[in-house]
């Protein structure tokens, strides 16, 4: 235990390994996840370590795994999750099997790539050479078409006449060309040829697979005619630069058909053949798809291993290997445990030796969390990660940051809602994270459900005192307020007044929270809540901050800094204690004093009045005055200009020790700093001194201590900053908690405004339209209500929390100015690759 | 003003462009490249920069070629990303830089034509960043103007063509002289360009366009000694857009041998210095390596401002030095021949 107040201890060991027994120990240490080793060869470079090679033939055997898993992707078939427990980093003579495997595998499916694509790109042309035939057809019918002789002579008109007989002459060319290039291609053919040639196309209307990439693309068979090898030679030129593809076509109609005919059974012979192709593919795929995330695991296991090896230093005799590394002091035991079991798995029989280190370095920060603290640890770390060994406010934030969330938030039903959804992914636990959802604003509510819930549930408690679901009231235990006005009196005023003094009110509280009565005070419900809800929340700041300061006692007696208490702990309490602590005092004392008096029902007795409402005074007038000592008299006749007897001098006795805190706080660290440093000057000196007379006895024995004195100035700023930092900071970071009386009045006022202007528009109508209306309105109102009540503003209440917590609580203790503990282990890494993976 | 609202239409790719730039290798990471063993061991530190995982799919044992692909398709990929998410004038100003390409590709293809090489052969060899629509046509065209009329009517290139344009059949001092003559018109057309974008843009790219046009004014004057060229049609090729314009080009043109040109260049500082430190004896760097330097170095003082342009064309120069760097590595590596490996050019 320990470990949730303050980081674990950790201690810096030094770790021998021999070489053989080397690979199972930090195997076994990376599934541990509990060891965080440091690079002891920081100069050299990446491929001059010592197990690169290793490392080199990983990431070989990485490659040919993404190459089989694209192909598996490829074919659409699922690959199987591990089922049950990680497989456990294979030995390194394993590595061989694997290889070989993969080697062969990768092999085997490249050949039968190669053999499909050849396969494909026989189908695609044969395909090709089918549609050419096809569509040609319909031009030459066309050309033969006697209803088109007319149009066919001026076509080759000019030629036509000059060459004489010869139009039939004509050649040409057929071929197929990607249809998105088809512009281009008719434009650099017009030019190229000045206009002589004559080019028919027309689109094939089924996709044909590019077998490279094996995309489907559309593309359109064209055929052009013209005259004259000149024009041939160019044509094909172009045809070439266009990637069109050139066939053969037969002129008579007869060899035409003969060649379609041969197409076709080449068509069906090929299918049959790359039929058995792929599903010899398949069968590869499937066989490897079954096995392929364990290989994938097993590898970046041993790569890792390899990794870590080589942060490792060799020693002389390079029998063994010696390694650095931070551990949990708790968990040594488990970890020597891991080491034999290594030890034992390799077969060596000299066991590794953990030696712990002595060490000026500041040790990393771990806390240990479970899926509980986890997030809340998370919270703390946004911040800034702990210093070693300091107090982690992550548990008391726990309780604090829901509670404070649910003052801002307090509304029993949006409340119920929140703590549903958390409860919702809490009890979905294991088969929510099973399903790995990437959305990353599901991720941050996913990792945040305990928080939520949690926040939900305090939600719903405050909601409770504040007597407040959906901005309306429950009346559970009977309002404590009765109307004692008659039938005339209602009708004819618009306003009334009930006064507690008179039997309108029964003298005894209504049991928990607010009276719902006060749902039906339009004029003074909004000034009623104010004034409670405000000294509320410095009632809350004040103790929050209290509290804060208090851990840094902790802080300043863990780490034994003596001065620190005297002339910073008691100074900074005091002077909160002195004003901020009053006030709250003051409030209590305000609450209990003054009020309506069950016994003296409107008595006008001047000692009754005295302790009466109409006597009570403000409390911010009155913390004003005290600041600035001025007493101001109670301007109402028949009250008393003091709260209790000695008040105005007891005030000016806290405001004087309070101002006389602030140079203490000012110069009192820097004070001692200094006298310190005389001190140890002199004494540096004397010992010189002494070790010269003692000649010989002195020497190397003493170390010289390890102090540095920081400079003096530089002291004084600093503790400048701290000082005005606190003072300014509390009466600042008190007024700050008003933003949970403020938050929460927002979050009421619009949750009535919702009601008032949407649901209540539905429910006043008495005819049956009226159930329509509201069947259209509620989805109105439920969908602000969780869009915007619960949603935007539960996170600027989430938000508004998280300020206080870091800049008005931890500001108090806390300096995180630690690093994290990030341990040697195969679950993190897996999981990151995984991730980089998708 | 105009930096008010830059970021309005370039702002994130500015932002992109310069995060790209933080990726470029540093001193350290050629010093740890140079020491490497094998191709193997480079593909390894590779890993460790940006680059990242660029080799990882590719079996070994790795060619120089694989390695000189890879980083092409990485720079272009990038640099597609840029030009697809551009907006006026931004997207003009980028598509400028894929002009130079387009000329190198053409020149390429005809040269290769002209040695009867199949066009399916060459195609390959071309840059993708220049790559167009009618590119593998282009032997149908025999003359300039077929080549005009016929290929480069529809591409960008066409009013700098326009120049070229002629009968004569197309012969290596041809191809020679169209090449710089398209360069010239390109040059020009892109200073003037960045002229009218004016701003940041037009102080940063003009002095890089003048140098670029300078520097192709030197190379062709030293490249034509003991060519037929004649002296007037060596002029015509002078990109007139530098800073030697129009006092040096007219010096230029007369010069007869080096030591002219270098004459020539004394008049400019920052010219001279590169003439002085160059020479042709071992140890000494070429002038077209202190010429590449001094590239480099404005290209990065470009990153110096900021609200404009330049940075995405300093970002193509400096990203395609590395590359050379690199590959000149690994051609050493590769060939066991590590005198010159130091030859590189470092960028930061």
């Amino acid at each position: 235990m320990g470990s949730l107040f303050r980081s674990e201890e950790m201690t810096l060991c030094q770790l021998f390994l021999q070489s053989e027994a080397a690979y199972a120990c930090v195997s076994e240490l990376g599934e541990l996840g509990l060891v965080q080793f440091r690079d002891l060869n920081p100069d050299v470079n990446a491929f001059q370590r010592k197990f690169v090679n290793e490392v080199r033939r990983c990431d070989e055997m990485e490659r040919k795994l993404r190459y089989l898993e694209k192909e598996i992707r490829r074919d659409g078939i699922p690959m199987l999750e591990i089922p049950g427990e990680c497989p456990e980093a294979p030995q390194p003579r394993e590595m061989i099997d694997l290889e070989a495997t993969f080697e062969k595998l990768e092999n085997e499916l490249r050949e039968v790539n190669q053999n499909a694509e050849a396969l494909k790109r026989n189908f695609l042309e044969l395909t090709e050479l089918k549609h050419i035939l096809r569509k040609t057809q319909v031009f030459f019918d066309e050309m033969a078409d006697p209803s088109r002789e007319e149009e066919q002579v001026t076509l080759l008109g000019e030629e036509g006449l000059m060459a004489g007989g010869q139009a039939l002459k004509l050649g040409f060319v057929a071929g197929v060309i990607l249809r998105e290039r088809i512009p281009a291609f008719e434009r650099m053919l017009w030019r190229a040829c000045r206009g002589n040639v004559f080019l028919r196309q027309a689109e094939i209307d089924t996709p044909l697979e590019d077998p490279s990439s094996s995309d489907q693309v559309f593309k359109s068979v064209f055929i052009i005619f013209f005259q004259g090898d000149q024009l041939k030679t160019r044509v094909k030129k172009i045809c070439e630069g266009f990637r069109a593809t050139l066939y053969p076509c037969p002129e008579a109609p007869a060899d035409r058909r003969e060649m379609a005919m041969g197409v076709m059974t080449r068509i069906e012979d090929l299918n049959t053949v790359l039929g058995q192709t792929q599903d010899h593919r398949h069968r590869v795929l499937v066989a490897a798809a079954k096995n392929i995330k364990n290989w994938f695991v097993k590898v970046r296991k041993i790569k890792a291993i390899y990794h870590t090896l080589n942060l490792f230093n060799l020693d002389v005799t390079q029998k063994c290997l010696i390694a650095e590394c931070w551990v949990p002091a708790l968990d040594l035991e488990t970890i020597q445990l891991a080491l034999r079991r290594g030890t034992e798995r390799s077969g060596s029989s000299v066991p590794p030796i953990l030696n712990r280190m002595e060490t000026l370095e500041d040790p990393p920060t771990y806390n240990r969390t479970n899926k509980f603290t986890f997030a809340f640890q998370n919270l703390i770390y946004a911040y800034g990660v702990a210093t070693y060994r300091e107090v982690n406010p992550a548990p008391y934030t726990i309780i604090t940051f829901p509670f404070l969330f649910a003052v801002m938030f307090g509304d029993l039903g949006h409340g119920a809602l929140m703590a549903a959804f958390g409860f919702w992914m809490c009890y979905k636990e294991k088969p929510l994270q099973a399903k790995k959802i990437d959305s990353e604003i599901w991720t941050i509510f996913f990792g945040g459900r305990y928080i939520i819930l949690l926040m939900g549930l305090f939600s719903m408690y405050t909601g409770l005192i504040y007597n407040d679901i959906f901005s309306k009231s429950l009346n559970i235990f009977g309002s404590a307020w009765r109307n004692n006005y008659n039938q005339s009196t209602l009708e004819s005023n618009k306003m009334l007044q009930l006064n507690p003094d008179s039997d309108a009110y029964t003298q005894t509280p209504y049991p928990f929270g607010i009276d719902p009565v006060w749902q039906l005070a339009e004029a003074n419900k909004i000034i009623f809540m104010n004034a409670y809800k405000m000294k509320i929340s410095i009632i809350i700041g004040v103790f929050h901050m209290l509290f804060g300061v208090c851990l840094s006692l902790w802080n300043h007696l863990y780490f034994k800094r003596r001065i620190s208490i005297y002339v910073e702990f008691i100074p900074q309490i005091l002077f909160l204690v002195l004003l901020f602590f009053y006030m709250v005092l003051l409030m209590f004392i305000k609450w209990t004093s003054y009020g309506p008096n069950a016994a003296h029902l409107g008595s006008d007795d001047p000692e009754i009045v005295k302790t009466s409402a109409y006597c009570a005074p403000s409390i911010l007038i009155t913390f004003i005055n005290m600041m600035l000592f001025k007493t101001d008299p109670n301007t109402r006749p028949q009250c008393n200009d003091n709260m209790y007897a000695g008040q105005i001098g007891l005030q000016k006795f806290f405001v004087i020790v309070a101002l006389m805190c602030v140079p203490v706080m000012l110069f009192g660290k820097p004070y001692f700093i200094m006298k310190e440093q005389k001190e140890r000057a002199r004494q540096g000196h004397q010992t010189i001194e002494g070790a010269a007379e003692n000649g010989a006895a002195g020497g190397a024995a003493l170390p010289p201590p390890q102090h540095h004195d920081e400079d003096i100035t530089e002291v004084f700023i600093h503790q400048a900053i701290h000082t005005i930092e606190y003072v300014l900071g509390s009466i600042s970071h008190t007024a700050s908690y008003l933003r949970l009386w403020a938050l929460s009045l927002a979050h009421a006022q619009l949750a009535e405004v919702a009601w008032n202007m949407l649901l209540r528009k539905g429910l006043m109508s008495r005819d049956f339209e009226g159930g329509i209306f509201l069947y259209v309105v509620f989805a109105g109102w439920a969908a602000i209500s969780v869009s915007i009540l619960v949603l935007m503003e539960g996170l600027s209440a989430f938000l508004h929390t998280l300020r206080l917590h870091w800049v008005e609580f931890q500001s108090k203790f806390y300096s995180g100015e630690g690093y994290l503990f990030q341990p040697f282990s195969f679950e993190v890494i897996l999981d990151s690759a995984g991730q980089g993976e998708e | 003003m105009k930096g008010c609202i830059f970021n309005i239409d370039a702002g994130y790719l500015e932002g992109l462009c310069r995060g790209f730039k933080c990726g470029i290798l540093k001193q350290s990471d050629y010093l740890n490249l140079v020491q490497c063993e094998t191709l193997e061991d480079l593909k390894l530190h590779l890993q460790g920069t940006d680059y990242g995982t660029f080799l990882a799919n590719e079996p070994s044992p790795l060619s120089v070629s694989t390695i000189d692909d890879k980083l092409r398709e990485k720079l272009v990929i990038e640099f597609q990303h840029l030009r697809n998410h551009s907006v006026e004038p931004l997207s003009t100003f980028l598509d400028f830089i894929t002009y130079s390409y387009m000329i190198d590709n053409i020149i390429l293809l005809i040269t290769g034509t002209l040695h009867q090489r199949p066009i399916s052969e060459l195609i390959p060899k071309c840059h993708p960043l220049g790559s167009f629509e009618q590119m593998e046509a282009i032997h149908v065209a025999a003359t300039p103007a077929e080549l005009y009329n016929a290929v480069l009517v529809d591409t960008p290139l066409a009013p700098f063509f326009v120049d070229c344009i002629s009968e004569q059949d197309l012969d290596e001092m041809n191809i020679e002289i169209i090449r710089n003559t398209l360069y010239k018109a390109y040059l020009e057309a892109f200073y003037d360009f960045c002229k009218q974008i004016g701003g940041t843009t037009a102080d940063v790219m003009c002095e890089i366009l003048a140098f670029e046009a300078d520097r192709r004014a030197i190379i062709i004057t030293i490249n034509s000694f003991g060519t037929e060229l004649s002296k007037d049609d060596r002029a015509k090729l002078y990109p007139r857009c530098g800073k030697l314009n129009p006092d040096g080009l007219a010096a230029l043109a007369r010069a007869d041998d080096y030591e002219q040109v270098k004459a020539v260049a004394e008049y400019y500082a920052e010219y001279s210095a590169l003439f002085e430190g160059a020479g042709n004896n071992v140890g000494d760097k070429t002038l077209e390596d202190k010429f590449f330097e001094h590239e480099v170095s404005l290209n990065v003082h470009a990153f110096l401002q900021q609200f404009h342009f330049g940075v995405f064309y300093s970002y193509l120069k400096l990203k395609e030095q590395e590359c050379r760097n690199i590959v000149w590595i690994s051609e050493c590596v590769a060939q066991k021949h590590r005198t010159k490996i130091d030859n590189y050019i470092p960028i930061f």
